[in-house]
């Protein structure tokens, strides 16, 4: 398939593949603590496609004309702020030397530490002029929603190299995995990514960012995105009542979210009645907002099909490859 | 000779409903409600006050308070929502609203102690009585309760149930567990077995636990309608419609259009992991179609009137929504203006009434 895959996975198998790229205090610190990765268990159970692969050979196959590597080991680093910066500078240089360097087709997500926006910098500063790396990427659920003024430095660095942000669902251990609080099925927390990713949308719109940065663009991953449409219809209602507590917000909400964000295929949670897909697609303002993204290893059901099934064939090419080409700057 | 008097006398004195508002707010003062406490609970509101952080402290509403700015009464000691009278005047003769259904969120914090918190839902409730059924036979009650404790809200519910007045049993839509919850279960079953739907309103002690604290009061708005759409999933995940097969909940002011997504993504994940979810029998869809009521206010308005139909019809919803103003509020949405045209009458009448007298089982005619 003709395709640039915009959420593939990859993951150290253990801290001790990062080895190579942490210091002395670090390897200790894991080591005497007995930490250990997990595989981000309660994220992707064994039942629903499990671990990602950790190393070139096991990935290799399937990388179509271009994939973006999402390595999501830096989720699992707790609240050690320091901790999670070596971490994030470990997983970068990990992934450029185990699969970047290996193989021209691939592209990754610059990790960053979620706790600390100088730290972010840093490592952007540090790795962001790797074309290899085209976006940075954060876990969709945060201590503080992304639209915060105290992240806006860290998208001012992506910008500067000219990186997109990445919202990827889960993240941050020790938070409640939705909006109303601790679930008893995993069902609600796969499914709690979608409530979470409103609220950055709200967030990201609300705070100005656009405004700040009008390059950027955001693309949220494994969110799903069927969501969409009403809540900008109650986002426009509510600006349009209360614009002036938020005066940099100068157009209505939608207006900043069609032109900004993007939502990748996986999941695609769709009706089963292809007519409520068609509706579903002009309601959202067309499938130019989906990019298409595999998830592998992990497992969503069959909703990407139906969705290609509605699509006209430039419509198709267009999610598949084009508008990620044009997103990161890749050409066939 | 006499009987067709009669007769021609019912049909003067009875109008046809066509307008029940199902969200209305009444709002009392600490002073008005201290009035119903017992006198340990009077000086503790005095001395102490209250330990739950209210919403407004930290989510300012960005202009008038949140409410509309005509809503103030004038009066002293009264506030927006405090005075039957000026509710009479701006909601119910202005429209002609045949029913409004009150919801005190006066009760809703849930962090007092339970003796306050049993006291202080009382009082709301003695309130509403006193002041707002009494006043107007066009009013109607929900009924606060201290949902924390469960055991206390239902001897709340067993003592204002006998009065018909109440429609509903009514929650915030944040807890300090999610509402699936079984803790809250005993509640559910009583108001059932009452009669009464459970009407869960935006609000309550929300602390954004997922993405983190917003920074506006916009944020915080949009986002009652995402919280709620959690709630719904934890109701189903939970079990708990199989549990009360008679529950009828009412999802009040977080918006509707997003039922029919979160249907998709639920059905779609229930698919996917059965395994995780054994015991769910039926399909997520099933069970929020067969118990689940929407209320209108704040509807969604897209450009195309054409959408917010298409979003109604996925979900099934024509039986389901409820009209609401959330009189004093400020997003106010209007009987004459909220709905678009493009609903057609039969829709608009069972959203306008038939849905809400077919639920909390109020006459068809009432005198008028």
């Amino acid at each position: 398939m003709d395709a640039i895959d915009c959420d593939l996975h990859c993951a150290p198998e253990s801290y001790e593949a990062l080895f190579p790229y942490l210091n002395d205090y670090w390897r200790q610190y894991i080591t005497e603590a007995g930490i250990r990765l997990n595989g981000l268990p309660h994220a992707y159970p064994r039942g629903l496609g499990g671990t990602a692969p950790s190393t070139y050979d096991a990935l290799s196959e399937h990388v179509p004309d271009f994939a973006i590597l999402n390595c999501l080991t830096g989720f699992e680093t707790h609240r050690n702020a320091y901790f999670a910066a070596a971490v994030a500078s470990a997983i970068n240089d990990w992934l450029r030397e185990e699969f970047l360097a290996r193989d021209s087709r691939l592209r990754a997500s610059l990790v960053v530490s979620p706790l600390s926006t100088d730290d972010a910098v840093s490592e952007i500063s540090r790795v962001g002029e790797d074309p290899q790396f085209v976006q940075v990427l954060l876990p969709v659920r945060s201590d503080v929603p992304w639209g915060n003024k105290n992240h806006h430095a860290m998208f001012a660095a992506a910008r500067e190299r000219g990186l997109q942000v990445a919202l990827h669902a889960w993240g941050r251990a020790g938070l409640a995995p939705t909006p109303s609080g601790f679930t008893t099925t995993y069902m609600e927390d796969y499914l709690g990514n979608q409530p979470i990713a409103q609220a950055q949308v709200l967030s990201l719109v609300s705070e100005g960012v656009f405004e700040r940065f009008p390059e950027l663009h955001v693309i949220m991953t494994e969110c799903g995105f069927a969501w969409l449409a009403p809540l900008l219809w109650r986002f426009d209602k509510d600006w349009k009542g209360v614009w002036r507590e938020v005066p940099w917000v100068k157009r209505p909400p939608s207006e900043y979210v069609r032109e900004h964000f993007r939502f990748t295929t996986a999941p695609a949670h769709l009706p089963s009645d292809p007519v409520a897909v068609d509706q579903l697609l002009e309601m959202m303002d067309g499938s130019g907002m989906l990019v298409y993204a595999s998830d592998y290893p992990h497992e969503h059901g069959d909703g990407l099909p139906a969705l290609l099934e509605r699509l006209s064939d430039a419509q198709r090419r267009e999610l598949l490859t084009g508008t990620a080409a044009e997103l990161y700057g890749l050409s066939a | 000779m006499a009987h067709v008097d009669t007769q021609v006398v019912e049909t003067i004195t009875k109008r046809k409903v066509e307008l029940v508002d199902c969200d209305v707010h009444a709002q009392a003062t600490e002073a008005m409600l201290a009035n119903y406490l017992s006198a340990p609970a009077r000086r503790l509101l005095e001395r102490y006050g209250r330990r739950t952080p209210r919403v407004t402290d930290w989510y300012p509403r960005a202009r008038n308070a949140g409410m509309r700015v005509d809503a103030w009464p004038g009066k002293p000691g009264h506030i927006w929502g405090s005075d039957p009278e000026t509710t009479r005047a701006q909601l119910l003769d202005e429209f002609g609203v045949d029913y409004a259904v009150l919801e005190v969120l006066s009760g809703q914090d849930c962090y007092d102690h339970p003796d306050f918190a049993a006291e202080w839902n009382s009082a709301v409730n003695q309130w509403q009585i006193e002041e707002w059924l009494s006043f107007d036979p066009r009013l109607r009650g929900t009924i606060a309760v201290p949902h924390e404790y469960p055991s206390l809200a239902v001897a709340e519910i067993e003592r204002c149930a006998g009065d018909d007045r109440f429609v509903a049993v009514l929650l915030p839509a944040s807890a300090a567990e999610q509402l699936g919850s079984p803790k809250y279960w005993p509640i559910y079953e009583a108001a059932t077995a009452f009669g009464r739907p459970v009407a869960f309103h935006t609000g309550g002690y929300v602390d954004h636990r997922g993405p983190g604290y917003p920074s506006f009061y916009l944020e915080y708005h949009v986002g009652n309608g995402i919280v709620m759409q959690s709630q719904l999933a934890s109701m189903v995940a939970g079990g708990m419609f199989d549990e009360i097969p008679g529950l009828r909940v009412v999802l009040t002011e977080c918006g509707v259009a997003w039922a029919a997504a979160l249907t998709w993504s639920l059905d779609s994940a229930w698919e996917l992991m059965r395994e995780d979810h054994a015991r769910l029998p039926r399909r997520p869809s099933e069970y929020i179609r067969d118990h689940v009521w929407f209320t209108t206010q704040p509807i969604e308005e897209p450009d195309d009137p054409q959408h917010l139909l298409w979003a109604i019809e996925q979900a099934r919803l024509g039986d389901r929504l409820l009209f609401a103003t959330d009189y004093p509020h400020w997003d106010f949405d209007s009987p004459k203006q909220a709905l678009p045209r493009a609903l057609g009458a039969p829709l608009r009448r069972a959203i306008m009434c038939e849905n809400a007298l077919a639920l909390y089982g109020l006459p068809a005619e009432r005198a008028g």
